[in-house]
């Protein structure tokens, strides 16, 4: 541990650019950073994809676009004609949004063959699938996961960085244990620092999307330094979805499916005082 | 050298002599510059026998390596001995003296002996001058810095003492650039005891750079660093430093009236986002500082610069007080005398307590605003109960039977952090070489902030490491003298490459550690030989008996026995705190 090794680090993150109110001057910056961290890819949206893939020339940063971002509610024939048209303007690799709705209402026919098509659609480019985990429960995301694998997707990933909250440890060794080894695992949303990272990692993440790889990367080089303190375990509470889980975010089945699952934990006696 | 100006003088105030400073390579290497060097030179000079007052106690005046180069590099620290505390005494203070004082040819200015009348020295590219500063003497850091400007340029910067300095009270600042403060300690008391109203810096010598195009990247990398950085590149910009203030106030640890509770009522009424509503002006920035936190602010009566973070607090939620104008002219008046905010906030504070006690016999209450400002005068010039208050909260509650209620350590005021919320911030206040202070050991980064990971505040688990790593990294990046906001955004690795880019060495980043680690050491080593045992790493009994009552830091105290312990293992010291031969000779110190 005590040789953590940040490049290696560096090769894990795609480095995230999705706001609305992103320039060309944000994507260059982008861009630039990405080639000066060695992170492995930029992720941007399709709008962007073009003038990324410009400023990338000659490096081997490549270039991710999202799919049916944020939503994933855009008709399947959208959401494969958006992921060829990112291909063909330099695209290598696909994050797309499942219709989280659809995998709700227990559509799995309809799932595999959106996630199908959009594989096809994408080729020769690899296709994340954003599962957004905020909104499915445990069993959702197994079943979710299993159908990603079933299109032939070659990653699974837990958000999107819009939804009710980002990627927690336990949704990545879930997905982990459920796609098996030879899948990636992209952990997004909220991995804003190298604990988060290495949390992520440890768990069975592949691969980071953030926004914040530079800060990452700068704050894993004191890791040496003490790395035993650094890794002092926190409440657990502070690492569990079920302590993001907002009211005024999440619909109310699921906001009763986290309260319930913090209530059967058995941390919650021990840690008990934090919720005063 | 590049870097370097390859000057240091040391000018006699008693005699007027000045003498070129020679210093050896391995001594620069081994302490760089700023706190370190100022350290080396003060370890050197001074024996911990000489009091701080005393016309043998030096002044130490230095800049860095990076000093008009780098981003924020226009500080200066101050080193000597503390009138306060009685410990060393590092002063660190922004602005743009220190890049003044190294175009003017010159990396640092030793000052001993005290002169028979009051004097400035004026230092420019031909060399120092020694002038006569009587008519200067009296007046506030505004109107010293107005007249030498008008006297001799306006493009020069001014560092200079107001009436508390001239009065000698114990915790009396040196101001520069208008509002730029070395604040704690009472270096202004030392300036003063010398009869050294002043010091004028100009000059526009080149600072000879080993790398100009690695320096030019570099420039860029700090920027994109600070930039992307949630507390540099947002939070310190929009609101300055007291954005902390509803942070603080949430987590239950915002002291309030003499640190009895945790929560502020009013927080809200004098927060960072309250200032950028009602007073704030505009934002100002230290020498080619992005990050511009300085607030630029207005009352019905002035202008100024302020209130900081920790200023809000001590005239604020210290005092039960929620009246920001009223806070705001504190703060200015504190500035043109030339005071340190934080001890005299605090010390008010404590004389609260003691009056409720029944035990102080001027009427000071809790929220009450009318006198606040007058209180502050009467401090500077030691009118009144303010010959009282210029004691300092541990010398006034140990007059008056309660030293319990000065919450202090080794005689230094704890500023806007109370302890029991944060059990490494807690350490850092009992570890810290100057005292009760947050900047020798920013815990409040990792416990609060999240920067660079978060760590559970109420932890002790790992806190010693992280307490003496982050006290060593600061120790170095003072040498360096660098802003200690870089530490949210900058790892020890990239001040290196600034370090040798700068100045073509070949630093690891283990080797700049090592420097603040001999620096913190060296600190301690002084301190012990002037009486500083375990005893003194000691927090006031408040924070290791009394748990506060609400708020989130609620049902907690420091645990600080048990992190001592293993601190000092770590720190190979003696269970007294007493650096080991074996250290002392690992470091060469």
């Amino acid at each position: 541990m005590k040789n953590f090794d940040v490049s290696k680090l560096a090769k894990m993150i795609d480095h995230t650019e999705l706001k609305s109110n992103s320039g060309e001057k944000k994507i260059k910056n982008l861009c630039d950073e990405a080639k000066q961290y060695g992170f492995i890819s930029v992720c941007v949206n399709p709008a962007n994809v073009e003038f990324a893939k410009k400023q990338l020339e000659g490096s081997d940063v490549l270039v991710c676009s999202v799919v049916g971002f944020p939503l994933g509610m855009n008709t399947t024939e959208i959401k494969a004609l958006e992921a060829k048209k990112a291909v063909k303007q330099g695209a290598t690799e696909i994050d797309m949004v499942i219709n989280v709705g659809a995998m709700r209402d227990g559509k799995h026919d309809y799932i595999r063959e959106d996630i199908r098509r959009v594989v096809q659609a994408s080729v020769p480019a690899h296709v994340k699938v954003i599962l957004e985990t905020c909104y499915l429960t445990d069993e959702e995301i197994v079943k979710a996961c299993e159908l990603a694998v079933e299109a032939g997707a070659h990653f699974v990933k837990t958000s999107t960085g819009f939804g009710a909250f980002g990627s927690f440890e336990h949704h990545v060794r879930l997905m982990r244990e459920t796609v098996g080894p030879d899948i990636g695992v992209k952990a997004s949303g909220g991995v804003s620092n190298f604990k988060d990272a290495m949390r992520m990692v440890n768990a069975g993440a592949t691969r980071l999307g953030t926004s914040a790889g530079i800060v990452i990367l700068e704050g894993a080089k004191l890791f040496k330094y003490a790395p035993e303190a650094w890794l002092e375990p926190e409440i657990p509470c502070h690492t569990c979805p079920a302590r993001s889980a907002s009211m005024a975010k999440l619909p109310k089945a699921l906001y009763q499916y986290y309260t319930n699952m913090c209530l059967k934990c058995d941390h919650r006696e021990k840690y008990n005082k934090f919720y005063e | 050298m590049n870097g370097w100006m390859n000057k240091i003088v040391k000018v006699d105030l008693s005699t007027g002599k000045q003498t070129i400073i020679n210093i050896d390579k391995d001594v620069r290497r081994k302490f760089i510059g700023g706190r370190g060097l100022g350290l080396k030179l003060y370890t050197d000079m001074c024996s911990a026998d000489i009091e701080a007052l005393d016309k043998k106690n030096a002044l130490i005046f230095s800049t860095g390596p990076l000093t008009g180069i780098i981003q924020t590099a226009g500080r200066y620290q101050v080193t000597s001995r503390s009138p306060l505390t009685g410990t060393i005494i590092d002063s660190s203070s922004g602005g743009f003296f220190g890049a003044n004082l190294k175009k003017a040819g010159f990396d640092g200015l030793v000052i001993t002996g005290k002169s028979d009348n009051p004097v400035y020295l004026k230092v420019t590219e031909e060399g120092i001058e020694i002038k006569d500063a009587i008519n200067i003497w009296g007046k506030d850091t505004h109107e010293t810095m107005k007249i030498l400007k008008n006297e001799l340029s306006s493009n020069i910067s001014v560092a200079c003492i107001g009436p508390a300095g001239e009065n000698l009270v114990p915790f009396a600042s040196i101001m520069n650039d208008k509002d730029r403060a070395a604040g704690r300690g009472g270096v202004g008391a030392v300036m003063g005891s010398k009869n050294l109203k002043a010091i004028t810096a100009s000059g526009k010598k080149q600072i000879p750079v080993n790398d100009p195009e690695g320096l030019k990247k570099m420039l860029s990398t700090i920027n994109t660093l600070i930039d992307k950085n949630p507390v540099t590149g947002k939070s310190l910009q929009l609101l300055g430093t007291s954005v902390l203030v509803n942070v603080i106030n949430a987590h239950g640890m915002y002291p309030t009236e003499n640190f009895k509770r945790g929560v502020f009522n009013d927080a809200e009424g004098t927060s960072g986002e309250k200032i950028a509503e009602t007073i704030l002006q505009g934002r100002s920035a230290c020498f080619k500082c992005p990050i511009a936190c300085g607030r630029k602010t207005k009352t019905s009566k002035r202008e100024g610069e302020g209130p900081e973070y920790e200023t809000v607090w001590a005239f604020g939620a210290q005092l039960g007080i929620n009246d920001l104008e009223t806070i705001t002219e504190a703060n200015y008046t504190c500035n043109e005398l030339g005071l340190d905010t934080i001890t005299t906030g605090s010390t008010i504070g404590c004389a609260m307590e003691l009056y409720e006690k029944g035990v102080f016999p001027e009427k000071l209450v809790w929220g009450d605003s009318s006198n606040l400002v007058k209180l502050v005068e009467d401090v500077a010039y030691k009118r009144g109960i303010g010959k009282d208050l210029a004691l300092g909260s541990k010398r006034l509650a140990e007059k008056y039977g309660r030293p319990e209620l000065a919450m202090q350590v080794k005689g230094m005021e704890i500023p806007a952090y109370d302890p029991r919320g944060a059990q490494g911030q807690a350490l850092s206040y009992a570890t810290s070489n100057r005292g009760g202070c947050h900047m020798q050991g920013y815990l409040i980064s990792p416990e609060i902030l999240g920067s660079p990971v978060f760590m559970d505040r109420y932890s002790i688990e790992g806190k010693a490491e992280i307490v003496a790593l982050f006290q060593d990294i600061s120790a170095a990046v003072d040498s360096l003298v660098l802003c200690r906001f870089l530490q949210f955004a900058i790892s020890i690795d990239t001040f290196k490459d600034m370090l040798n880019i700068v100045t073509g060495l070949d630093y690891t980043e283990d080797e700049l550690l090592k420097v603040g680690t001999r620096i913190y050491n060296l600190e301690r080593k002084f301190n012990s030989e002037a009486g500083f045992t375990r005893k003194d790493d000691m927090l006031p009994a408040r924070f290791l008996e009394e748990e506060l009552s609400e708020g989130a830091s609620r049902n907690r105290v420091v645990q600080l026995d048990e992190m001592l312990d293993r601190y000092y293992k770590l720190r190979s010291w003696d269970k007294n705190g007493i650096p080991s031969e074996e250290i002392k000779r690992e470091l060469g110190i």
